[in-house]
């Protein structure tokens, strides 16, 4: 909120505090100030007379003659249309510091000119409270501007400062000038006073008029007719503090409801006497209308809009905006004056439905007391009679709840002290809940607080040790670590895998990416392994954040794109992360390689990111979380041939437990993500969970020596490696340690259709050196194999 | 017998004159080889009188060790320089880059939340963990955000259904382990994760971002403790000699609640641009756990007070790195990653 320094100062002596000073206390005490802003700005300002002015020929400009004094004239050249003969001006002099520079003397056009002569603007007021007229031109004074006068600013109420305050929630109530004053009162220790408003309604004829409410939601009206009122300029001061709140001014009746608002913190309406000729005012929230509102806007009304009728016609959309018809203009002279208890929730649906996020709309929204109604309807008058001339007074109508309920919090000050981890005394913490006008009763330990109707966020003793801890001040509060029953910090297995995943991954070269959880239909309809069906959002922010995503693939394949884009090459990443489906929730880990994984021109090496090194990173996290190689499968892929090359990509179980995919990615995607060829895998982590991996333990070393022998043969092409090796090692018995495909050949000397295979099979016993002969029976069953099994020719 | 010294002279000196290996082993031949000038010497003893043998054999036996020694001795010296002269040949331009043997990088988000959890599993807390698809129920109605608190304007909410939402708040999972603790203590945790709320990316605000948050239940734990606490993850964080500081706020969830500055890292509270010349930056929320929150998860708001926080991962990413565009997580570009390429 914009709160007007000055206008504080009304209620709150500020004597001796700068603003920069107030707003640092309220920052600290919870009332942030987020700017400093100065209304208008400029030194050696004076106000001053035009005596003669001519046009200067073939310019817009102006030679005048500007008296500033009793006995000084002096010549200024103005370049205002509307400067002439006889306006009282602003007068800047020479060496005036104003916000766009310092004034200086020199001659313009060959004329001279000592000084300027000002518009608003060039005092730094905000274009948003001036006139057409005032934006146009110099500023244009009353008649009996004091000539000489050299307090300027304040003359034209332009010496105030406004401090931009940012309220929480909890604090609405200090969006009421009243009830800021008594935080700021409460914060500075010094006495709030209130104008004599109290009782100035209670006066008038009896009345005819009737209100009814006719809905839950509004429980609480306070009606008066004020029979005469005249409707004229607004008092400048009255201007100037509303210009400060941000409101423009319309015109006197107009501007008290809205001044009597900012003051009590509650919305009022005053409706056109003349406009409700039925003499009623009825609230009710089940009909469907039109109604064009204050602003000329047509507005459709649903049932469950809380309405002002009169007669059958619509006469306002209750506590968002009046309607057109009942406005107050240059010819009203009665009004009827309504503040009301609006239900927060249906004025809240409402105006968001509408669109109309008005003041009072904003008020009602956020809670306000009862209390104020009654308050506003006494001001109101206050004011009217005072400045609109009102008169012919009828009764006040009250119907339903216009008055809050006492409320009594209590509170302890061990307690207080205990929570706070504090050492207050008594009489600190009563003085101040007696500053906050919460009229503490003390009786030995326990304070009994009455709560100001305003502060609807005081409920419990929680809240009266916030108030003592905040306006004492956190600079008391000393620190201390919980004194309590030890405890064991520790992960869950859980943490510790995706840790030890992140390790394993950086370790063998990739980047750990982070991307969104949210996104488009497209992505969520080409899923690389999705897991049941896709959440879709009420009320999603763009097409492309529509879907919780199911797959991490496609945010992965994109953050690729992103850097080829950005020539970023050879990006290899990985990312772990939640997926979702509905009721289903998985980790995963999702790896892509995009690109060499390791390259080296000088030094010549490098690990091509393709199909065998994407399956050596698996394999390596597998094998370091403890999972031997011999428990983990990897079949054809036959889940997802659409997104995946589908001879270049794999199934992956852990025993038996599918685990997810991995491999090539399907040419079709990659082109419409304008990729060239990338390996990328998706796997859940969750079931390692479930799944336990071997004990780690000391093998015996080896204490004699292995023989090794190299087979090389021609088999089809189709035939699977690992069924040869399988085969071989059963076929090979106890004594084979290892096989390892060490080469792989097709070409020349090889038809098309078959491949050269050669592989080193490891003899090893543990209890002797192994010699020729022990090897010899194995080493023909294997020979046999080939042959049998494999079709196989053996080369030399 | 000035013979046999005069063979071992001319033998010492000739070794001393031996260059290289191959005239070493000539010199060997020469003198020790069979027919050699020392085995003349031992062939010209049978020539003596039976009373001088033996004392002319030990002499001849002195010159051959003198002699033997001699050619040990420069053979090794020979074979020393021999060798130094072949590594010369290896020698390499050690200036030369090295290998590009790459790390990986650890996601700059996750260097810091691994940071928290380390300090704090070693002040004995632990780490929870909850759903991003949550339910309103936790993430509003436990937190004391009823349907229409004007606090649910404060952040904006991705719902699915009108039970179902993605979480706002990693406050969620504070509510629900209050809710499983079942009203006993203590409590002692961080629960870090990803949120969202319904705002527009730019280049300070992200529709998903990450928190940490932690909660102490028990008995007697007082603001004062959530201040220590505080210091120390400040100090842990960014430095030691940290202060902070508090300044009272809202949040539904806590009372009293306070805004927590930390003394500016960057210009030691001096005031510079970082801190925007206050000496302080805003960092975290906090505040005492709301009794009502307290009861409504079955604990005795009587017996029994706790403290909560709450820190943007992305925040202090963006501090102690300079980060200055929050989009720069989640776009994951391979040069912003690779700033990460080290220990913090």
């Amino acid at each position: 909120m914009r709160l007007s320094y000055k206008w504080l100062s009304e209620y709150v002596d500020l004597n001796g505090i700068t603003p920069e000073e107030l707003a640092e206390k309220m920052t600290r005490a919870g009332l942030e100030v987020e700017g400093i802003e100065k209304q208008a700005s400029g030194t050696k300002l004076v106000i001053g007379e035009i005596l003669e002015s001519d046009d200067i020929p073939d310019t817009h400009l102006h030679a005048t003659k500007t008296k500033i004094s009793e006995n000084e004239i002096l010549d200024i050249v103005c370049g205002a249309p509307n400067c002439r003969k006889g306006l009282k001006v602003i007068v800047a002099l020479n060496g005036c510091e104003l916000p766009g520079g310092t004034i200086t003397t020199k001659p313009v056009r060959g004329y001279e000119s000592n000084g300027m002569i000002c518009s608003l603007s060039e005092l730094g007021v905000d274009k948003k409270y001036q006139s057409e007229a005032q934006l146009a031109g110099i500023e244009e004074l009353d008649e009996v501007a004091p000539i000489g006068e050299s307090n300027v600013l304040e003359y034209l109420g332009l010496d105030d400062t406004i401090l931009e305050v940012s309220l929480t929630p909890n604090r609405a109530d200090c969006s009421a000038m009243w009830n800021m004053a008594k935080e700021v009162g409460a914060i500075l220790h010094r006495e709030v006073k209130w104008p004599e408003y109290e009782g100035k309604s209670d006066i008038g004829e009896k009345t005819n008029f009737k209100i009814v409410s006719k809905t839950e939601k509004c429980s609480g009206f306070i009606g008066k007719v004020v029979n005469h009122v005249v409707v004229k300029e607004t008092p400048r001061w009255m201007k100037n503090y509303l210009n400060a709140a941000g409101i423009n001014s319309i015109n006197n009746v107009v501007d008290i409801s809205n001044f009597v608002m900012l003051e009590t913190g509650q919305p009022l309406h005053y409706y056109n006497l003349a406009k409700l000729p039925k003499g009623d005012i009825t609230v009710v929230d089940d009909v469907e209308m039109t109604m064009v509102a204050l602003d000329g806007e047509e507005f459709k009304i649903e049932k469950g809009d809380l309405v002002i009728t009169t007669g059958q016609e619509a006469t306002g959309i209750a506590g968002i905006m009046g309607g057109e018809e009942s406005m107050i203009d240059e010819t009203t002279t009665g009004i009827v004056i309504e503040a009301a208890h609006f239900d927060a929730v249906a004025v809240r649906k409402a105006s968001l439905r509408m669109n109309l996020l008005t003041e009072a709309a904003q008020r009602f929204t956020k809670g306000i007391e009862r209390d104020c109604m009654k308050k506003a309807v006494d001001r109101s008058v206050q004011l009217l009679s005072e400045y609109a001339e009102a008169s012919g007074f009828e009764e006040t109508i009250m119907i339903g709840n216009v008055k809050d309920e006492d409320k009594v919090v209590k509170e302890t000050l061990s307690h207080a002290n205990a929570l706070l981890g504090t050492q207050f005394k008594m009489d600190e913490v009563e003085e101040t809940l007696r500053w906050l006008d919460f009229n503490p009763v003390i009786n030995g330990d326990e304070i009994s607080c009455t709560i100001p109707s305003y502060r609807r966020d005081i409920e419990r003793a929680a809240d009266i040790d916030e108030e003592i801890i905040r306006l004492i001040g956190f600079e008391s509060l000393q620190s201390s670590l919980p004194y309590m029953s030890a405890t064991v910090g520790k992960l869950t297995q859980a943490q510790n895998l995706r840790r030890k995943t992140r390790d394993i991954m950086v370790g063998l070269g990739l980047n750990e990416i982070v991307t969104y959880t949210l996104i488009s239909e497209d992505f969520k309809n080409e899923s690389l392994l999705p897991c049941g069906n896709p959440i879709e959002l009420a009320m999603p922010i763009s097409e492309a954040r529509k879907y919780i995503r199911n797959s991490l693939g496609n945010s992965v394949l994109e953050c690729i794109a992103y850097n080829e884009d950005h020539q970023n090459m050879n990006n290899a990443v990985f990312e772990i992360s939640k997926v979702y489906g509905e009721g289903i929730e998985r980790e995963r880990l999702a790896i892509a390689l995009d690109g060499q994984l390791q390259e080296d021109k000088l030094h010549k090496y490098e690990i091509v990111g393709d199909f065998y090194t994407l399956k050596g990173i698996i394999m390596n996290w597998l094998e370091r979380l403890g999972y031997n190689g011999s428990r983990i499968r990897i079949k054809e892929n036959n889940t997802n041939q659409k997104y995946y090359h589908p001879y270049r990509s794999a199934e992956l179980y852990l025993d038996n437990v599918f685990l997810g995919l991995f491999g090539e990615i399907h040419p079709t995607l990659l082109k419409k993500k304008g990729l060239k060829t990338v390996y990328y895998g998706e796997l859940d982590i969750d079931p390692l969970l479930e799944i336990s991996p071997a004990r780690l333990k000391f093998n015996q070393l080896e204490r004699y020596p292995s023989i090794e022998r190299d087979l090389s043969f021609i088999v089809d092409k189709d035939v699977n490696a690992n069924d040869i090796i399988v085969a071989f090692k059963k076929a090979g018995g106890k004594l084979v340690k290892n096989i390892d495909i060490f080469d792989i050949y097709q070409g020349k000397h090889v038809e098309d259709n078959k491949k050269s295979v050669a592989l080193r099979i490891t003899y090893q016993a543990s209890d002797k050196t192994l010699k020729e002969e022990d090897i010899l029976a194995n080493h023909e069953k294997i020979l046999d194999t080939l042959n049998k099994q494999f079709n196989a020719e053996l080369r030399s | 017998m000035d013979k046999i010294l005069e063979v071992q002279e001319a033998a010492l000196e000739a070794i001393k004159q031996a260059t290289d290996l191959e005239s070493l082993n000539q010199i060997r031949i020469q003198y020790l080889g069979k027919k050699g000038s020392i085995q003349a010497l031992m062939n010209e003893m049978k020539e003596l009188p039976k009373e001088e043998k033996p004392i002319f054999g030990s002499k001849v036996n002195v010159c051959k060790q003198e002699v033997t020694s001699a050619l040990e001795k420069r053979q090794e010296e020979l074979e020393v320089s021999a060798l130094s002269e072949n590594l010369i040949k290896d020698k390499i331009d050690i200036t030369l880059r090295e290998s590009n043997l790459r790390l990986g990088t650890t996601h700059p988000l996750m260097m810091i939340q691994k940071e928290i959890e380390d300090l704090f599993i070693g002040m004995g807390y632990t780490i929870a963990e909850g759903p991003e698809v949550e339910e309103d129920y936790y993430n509003f109605e436990l937190a004391n955000i009823p349907k229409d608190h004007p606090a649910r304007d404060m952040q904006d909410t991705f719902y699915i259904d009108p039970n179902t939402l993605l979480r706002t708040h990693t406050t969620a999972m504070q509510m629900r382990e209050l809710e499983k603790a079942k009203g006993t203590t203590p409590i002692k945790l961080i629960c870090p994760g990803k949120v969202y709320r319904r705002d527009d990316d730019d280049a300070t605000h992200s529709h998903q971002f990450m928190q940490c948050e932690g909660l102490v239940v028990g008995e007697n734990i007082t603001l004062a403790d959530l201040k220590g606490t505080l210091e120390h993850m400040a100090n842990a964080m960014f430095g030691e000699g940290r202060t902070i500081r508090f300044r009272p706020s809202y949040f539904p969830f806590t009372e009293p609640s306070v805004e927590v500055d930390v003394s500016c890292p960057f210009c030691n509270g001096k005031g510079c641009s970082v801190c925007k010349g206050s000496g302080w930056i805003e960092i975290l929320g906090a505040g005492m756990v709301h009794p009502h929150v307290l009861e409504m998860n079955g604990f005795d708001a009587e017996k029994c007070s706790g403290f909560a926080f709450g820190v943007g991962l992305e925040r202090v990413a963006m501090l102690k790195y300079g980060i200055d565009d929050i989009r720069n997580f989640y776009i994951n570009d391979q040069r912003f990653l690779k700033n990460f390429d080290r220990y913090d």
